[in-house]
């Protein structure tokens, strides 16, 4: 299958979905008032992708900022990969969050709970 | 009162922005852009910086999906109304706009039961909300005021005025405390 790269805007991610290597990086700001244009090519983009994913999966993501209307849909994106961690494969999700920014820490770790999916917390130094 | 006075008064307020119309994708951005600079230029940054651009985000989009129009002659656009001041403490945004008369009360019950809650207990409803409802075609509304509440750190004021049958005026205020409180 075609991998998924959509360029970052001011209002929406830079996403990255690599289907052979396993590897989908979710970068930048999310906060586009229409939040389903910009999310569902993704979710169905994951919902064939769960289907046939290689024997490791490393969600990367590293937002700055999201409004909660996209907060839905990433949680949508977790669910994809709860699929393919039922299909007895590696899936790890990397939370980065800017030093200082303890908010995005702790959503890291709402997340971390709600979806069930092993996380690493990674903090990473402002530039 | 006199442009100037005018002028005056924006100033002693400290006022940032002050902006009346409808509130479009383009305003939203251009807003978010003259917030960025007006921070930079008294090099507010890093989390207070975050905390702005969070809530400000979630009220503007709150007035893009859920202003009611005031219908006014021939005029039916969905005006509200939003402002950014400070003071020494605390950042304020203020949003106003039209909301259904019958929708008073659940709105009030939903700001009331989010400002009873502790910061761990909003944590709970966060992550139970999040899970729970479905995505609905407006965003996650519920969720909006949770998620202010929590980056805020802060209560939400909030004002209801009844204008005629069918329409009120809700004021929403939210602060943002200017450095990071100690624990």
């Amino acid at each position: 299958m075609d991998n998924l790269r959509i360029e970052g805007t001011k209002q929406t991610p830079e996403i990255d979905f690599d289907a052979n290597t396993g590897i989908l990086k979710l970068s930048g700001r999310s906060i586009p008032e229409n939040t389903f244009e910009f999310f569902n090519p993704v979710l169905n983009w994951l919902d064939e992708f769960s289907a046939q994913a290689p024997d490791k999966v490393i969600a990367k993501i590293n937002l700055e900022y999201f409004n909660t209307s996209s907060s839905k849909y990433i949680l949508e994106i977790l669910k994809r990969l709860k699929t393919v961690l039922k299909d007895d494969k590696d899936v790890l999700v990397e939370w980065y969050y800017e030093e200082d920014d303890e908010e995005m820490m702790e959503t890291g770790e709402d997340y971390e709970d709600v979806s069930g999916l092993p996380f690493e917390i990674i903090s990473i130094e402002e530039e | 009162m006199n442009t100037y006075e005018k002028f005056r008064e924006m100033m002693d307020n400290q006022i940032m922005l002050s902006f009346k119309g409808e509130i479009t994708s383009d305003i939203i951005n251009m807003v978010l852009q003259i917030m960025e600079t007006s921070l930079d230029s008294v090099s507010e940054k890093g989390n207070v910086r975050k905390k702005i651009f969070n809530v400000l985000v979630e009220c503007m989009q709150n007035l893009y999906h859920h202003a009611e129009a005031e219908v006014d002659g021939e005029l039916d656009t969905r005006r509200a109304m939003l402002e950014l001041s400070y003071d020494n403490d605390y950042y304020y945004i203020l949003t106003g706009n039209f909301i259904k008369s019958k929708e008073i009360k659940p709105l009030q019950e939903r700001i009331d039961r989010v400002n009873s809650l502790s910061k761990d207990e909003l944590r709970q409803y966060y992550r139970q909300i999040l899970d729970n409802n479905r995505i609905s075609d407006k965003g996650g509304a519920d969720l909006g005021m949770i998620d202010m509440a929590r980056k805020s750190g802060q209560k939400l004021g909030y004002n209801f005025k009844v204008v005629n049958d069918e329409l009120s005026f809700f004021d929403l205020k939210v602060k943002v405390a200017k450095k990071k409180e100690k624990k």
